[in-house]
C-alpha cells in the first residue's frame, strides 16, 4: 500500500498521450492506400500518410469521419446529385470542418495536398 | 459446375444451333425463376427485387465477408447491377459502357466489349453517364448504349450480332436504361428530358435488332399507339376512354414536340395479361408557365399490350408537372389483397413522393398515400379523379418565374428516384430506399435549342426540416393501408436499389459506401464500407452451394470513388510490398463491385 501511493504522484505527473479513436484496420488501410495513390505509389508516402489517418483519428470517430468524408467527396458529383451535397447547410459545414482537419494533419505531416 | 448441371442449366440454347433464335419465348423468364440465378436485372419480370435464396438469413447475415470483388475501370456513377447466369457473371460499366463476363469460379475475365463511342455525347447527358445494365435472353447479352447504339453480343464470345441505333444524341437524345426481354421482344427507351426529347418506349426483334413498333409518350394517337375509345383511365371513380387527341388536347400549340415523357426507368411484364408497364418522364422545359395544360401524357403510368404497343391503360400522377417528378420508377406487379379485395396489384413508388396501388389489369386506381410525411406539395390525391390536389405556395407555376418558391418537398430528386425497390411475398411488406429531402425553386424563361439544355429553373436542396435532419429514409410500406409500416432514418439519402430474400434479410446500400443488411422489422443486422458511395442494386445469387451478395459502389467523378481495389502499374514501386501482377489481370481502378459470402464453416 505504501509504494502505490509513492507511485501515485508519479503516475500523476506522466504526459496525457492523445488517444485515438477506434477505427476499422481496413479503413486506415483504405486511407492510406489512396493517399499514396496520390503520390504516384511512393513508398515513404505510407508513413506521411498513416501519420495523417491517424491524426484524423484522433480528432473524430470513425463514424463521423466517414460522413464528413462523405460529404467532401460528393460536392465535386455534377448536376442535382452533387447539389444534394453542395447546397445543404449542414453538409457544407461537415465538409468544410473535415477539409480543415485533413489540411491539418497534412500539413503536420508533410504531405502536400493533392 | 458438372457437365450434367451444366447441360439443364442451358438446355434450351443447346437445343438450338450455333446462334439460337428465338421461338415463341425467350428462355430468360425460366432461368429467372431459378434462385440460383439473377437473369435480369430486376430478378424477375414482376420488378419484385426478392430472392427465394435463404442461406444468408437474419441470425448469420452479421457474419458476412468480402468475398471477391472486381474493378470495371469507370469512374462514373454505377448505377444497376450484375447479370449472373450459371456460372458466369456479365457486368456493365457507365460511360464508355464496357461490358465483361466474369467466371465465377475464379473470377477471371472471360471476354470484356468496350464499344467506340463519341465522347460529344457526355455534355448531352443531364445527370451523369450512368447505365443501368445489361439484359440477357437465348445466348445473346444485350447492351443500351449512352449514345443510343443498342447491340447485341454473343454471350459465350462478346462478338457483335447486331447493331442499331435508336435515337440520335445531335438533338440532345442519349439512353441510360436497361434494355427489358419479354417474351419475344426486348424493349427499350430514350432520356433526355431536360433537353426537350419527345420520350417514347419501342419493341426490337432480339434476333435481328429490327424495329417492330414504336410509342410515343406525347403527341397524336397514331404516335402514341393510343386507341381513342378502348384506351382506358381513371375518370370520376371508374375507368373510361381517353377519347381522341388525349395528348395534344393537353398541350398548347406545337409545345408537344418537345414533350419529353422520356422512358429511361424500368420496365415489368405480366405474361398472362400480357402487358408491359413503365412510367413517362417530365414534360419539358421545367418551366411550368411555358407549357400550359396538364402536358399529357408525361408523368404517366402505362399499360401497353407487348404484341402491338397499343395502350390499355394510362394514368397520369402529376399534370402539369412544375417539381420534375418523372414518373419513371419501377411499376411493381404483385397479386396481393387490397382493402380486403384479392387484385392483381401494380405498387409503384413515385418520386412525387405518392405511393400508388394500381389494378394492373384494369387500371383502376386503389391507393395513393404518402410515403414521406414531409411531402407537401399536394395535401393528397382525389381518389375519384385521381389528381393530387395542389398546394398553392408550393406551385411554382402560381408564384411565376423568376419567384424562388421555398421549401417544397420533396426536391426534384422526388422521394424516390430510379433506385428501384424490393417486395417479399413473405411478409407482404415493400422496402423502400428514399430521400428526404426539401427544396427551394426558381424556373426562368428558356428557348429551345436542340441538342441544348431545356431546363429552365435552378433550384437548391436540404433536409427536411423539422425531421430527424438526415436526407434519407429506408422505409418499410403497406400498400393495400398506404402506410409506413417503419422507418429507418439515414444520414444521407438512399440511391441504391434493394433486395429482400427468403432468409428474412433486406439489404440496401448508402452513399457513404455502406452496404446495410436489416431484418424484417428494420433492425440493423450488418453492415460494411466499401469504397465508394453505392447507387447500384444490391443482387444475389448461388454458385457450388454458396449464396452470394453483390453491389456495385462507385458514385462518380475522381473525388468519388475513393481507392477503389485497384492498384495500378504505377504503384509498381511498392514492389517490396509485393504481389499486385495479379491484380492487373483482374481488375481496374474505378468502380467496384463488392462481392460477400459466409465464412466457410
Amino acid at each position: 500500500m505504501k509504494r502505490l501511493l509513492l507511485l501515485l504522484p508519479a503516475l500523476l505527473a506522466a504526459p496525457v498521450v492523445a488517444r485515438a479513436h477506434d477505427y476499422p484496420t481496413s479503413g486506415r488501410v483504405e486511407y492510406v492506400l489512396e493517399c499514396m495513390q496520390k503520390h504516384d505509389g511512393k513508398y515513404e508516402f505510407l508513413y506521411k500518410c498513416s501519420c495523417v489517418i491517424d491524426r484524423i483519428a484522433e480528432a473524430m470517430p470513425y463514424e463521423d469521419y466517414v460522413a464528413m468524408s462523405t460529404a467532401l467527396r460528393d460536392q465535386s458529383l455534377a448536376g442535382e446529385r452533387g447539389g444534394a451535397f453542395r447546397d445543404p447547410p449542414s453538409v457544407r459545414d461537415m465538409a468544410d470542418r473535415y477539409k480543415t482537419i485533413q489540411a491539418n494533419a497534412n500539413q503536420a505531416c508533410h504531405v502536400q495536398q493533392r | 459446375m458438372s457437365f450434367h448441371t451444366r447441360l439443364i442449366r442451358w438446355w434450351p440454347c443447346l437445343a438450338l444451333a450455333a446462334s439460337p433464335v428465338f421461338a415463341a419465348d425467350s428462355d430468360v423468364a425460366q432461368l429467372s425463376k431459378d434462385p440460383k440465378n439473377w437473369a435480369m436485372q430486376a430478378g424477375s419480370m414482376n420488378n419484385q427485387r426478392y430472392s427465394e435464396l435463404k442461406q444468408i438469413n437474419s441470425k448469420n447475415a452479421r457474419n458476412l465477408q468480402v468475398a471477391w470483388t472486381f474493378s470495371t475501370g469507370v469512374l462514373r456513377g454505377h448505377e444497376g447491377g450484375p447479370l449472373v447466369i450459371g456460372d458466369t457473371m456479365y457486368l456493365h460499366s457507365p460511360f464508355p459502357n464496357k461490358v465483361f463476363a466474369i467466371s465465377l469460379e475464379d473470377q477471371s475475365i472471360r471476354w470484356k466489349y468496350e464499344p467506340k463511342q463519341d465522347p460529344t455525347v457526355i455534355p448531352v447527358m443531364c445527370c451523369d453517364t450512368v447505365n443501368r445494365g445489361l439484359a440477357y435472353a437465348n445466348g445473346k447479352i444485350f447492351l443500351q448504349q449512352a449514345d443510343t447504339t443498342l447491340v447485341a453480343l454473343d454471350a459465350r464470345t462478346g462478338a457483335e450480332l447486331w447493331k442499331t441505333k435508336v435515337g440520335d444524341p445531335k438533338i440532345g437524345e442519349t439512353t441510360t436504361n436497361a434494355p427489358h426481354i419479354f417474351k419475344d421482344k426486348l424493349l427499350t427507351g430514350i432520356s433526355g428530358g431536360e433537353f426537350g426529347v419527345r420520350g417514347r418506349i419501342a419493341a426490337y426483334d432480339p434476333n435481328t435488332g429490327k424495329l417492330l413498333w414504336k410509342a410515343f409518350s406525347t403527341g397524336p394517337d397514331k404516335d402514341m399507339l393510343i386507341d381513342p375509345s378502348r384506351t382506358m383511365t381513371w375518370t370520376d371513380g371508374k375507368m373510361a376512354p381517353v377519347g381522341p387527341d388525349s395528348s395534344l388536347k393537353s398541350w398548347q400549340g406545337d409545345q408537344w414536340k418537345l414533350g419529353g415523357g422520356t422512358t429511361w426507368g424500368w420496365y415489368s411484364y405480366d405474361p398472362q395479361l400480357n402487358l408491359v408497364y413503365y412510367g413517362s418522364g417530365n414534360p419539358s422545359t421545367w418551366n411550368p408557365r411555358q407549357r400550359p395544360g396538364d402536358n399529357k401524357w408525361s408523368m404517366t403510368i402505362f399499360a401497353r399490350d407487348l404484341d402491338t404497343g397499343v395502350a390499355k391503360w394510362v394514368y397520369q400522377m402529376t399534370p402539369h408537372d412544375e417539381w420534375d417528378y418523372d414518373g419513371v420508377n419501377e411499376m411493381i406487379l404483385v397479386d396481393m389483397k387490397v382493402k380486403g379485395q384479392p387484385r392483381k396489384a401494380l405498387v409503384h413508388f413515385d418520386r412525387n413522393g405518392f405511393a400508388y396501388t394500381m389494378d394492373r389489369q384494369s387500371g383502376e386506381l386503389l391507393v395513393a398515400e404518402k410515403y414521406d410525411p414531409v411531402v407537401n406539395w399536394a395535401s393528397h390525391i382525389d381518389m375519384k379523379s385521381g389528381r393530387p390536389v395542389v398546394v398553392a405556395k408550393y406551385s411554382t407555376d402560381k408564384n411565376g418565374p423568376d419567384v424562388n418558391s421555398k421549401g417544397i418537398c420533396p426536391s426534384a430528386l422526388g422521394t424516390k428516384d430510379q433506385q428501384p425497390a424490393s417486395y417479399s411475398p413473405k411478409t407482404g411488406l415493400f422496402y423502400v430506399p428514399t430521400n428526404h429531402v426539401c427544396m427551394d425553386y426558381e424556373p426562368f424563361q428558356i428557348e429551345y435549342t436542340a441538342g441544348q439544355p431545356y431546363v429552365g429553373s435552378t433550384l437548391s436542396m436540404y433536409p427536411a426540416p423539422n425531421s430527424h435532419g438526415g436526407m434519407g429514409n429506408f422505409i418499410a410500406w403497406d400498400a393495400s393501408a398506404g402506410k409506413i409500416v417503419w422507418s429507418k432514418p439515414e444520414k444521407f439519402s438512399v440511391w441504391s436499389g434493394a433486395l429482400s430474400t427468403a432468409g428474412d434479410v433486406v439489404f440496401y446500400g448508402t452513399l457513404e459506401g455502406y452496404i446495410k443488411a436489416v431484418d424484417n422489422s428494420g433492425k440493423e443486422l450488418w453492415k460494411f464500407k466499401t469504397p465508394s458511395g453505392i447507387i447500384g442494386n444490391v443482387t444475389t445469387w448461388e454458385y457450388k452451394g454458396k449464396q452470394y451478395i453483390g453491389v456495385l459502389s462507385g458514385i462518380g467523378g475522381w473525388a468519388g470513388i475513393g481507392l477503389a481495389a485497384g492498384l495500378t502499374k504505377g504503384t509498381e514501386g511498392l514492389g517490396a510490398v509485393g504481389g499486385y501482377k495479379d491484380l492487373v489481370k483482374y481488375t481496374e481502378l474505378g468502380g467496384v463491385l463488392t462481392v460477400f459470402a459466409l465464412p466457410d464453416r
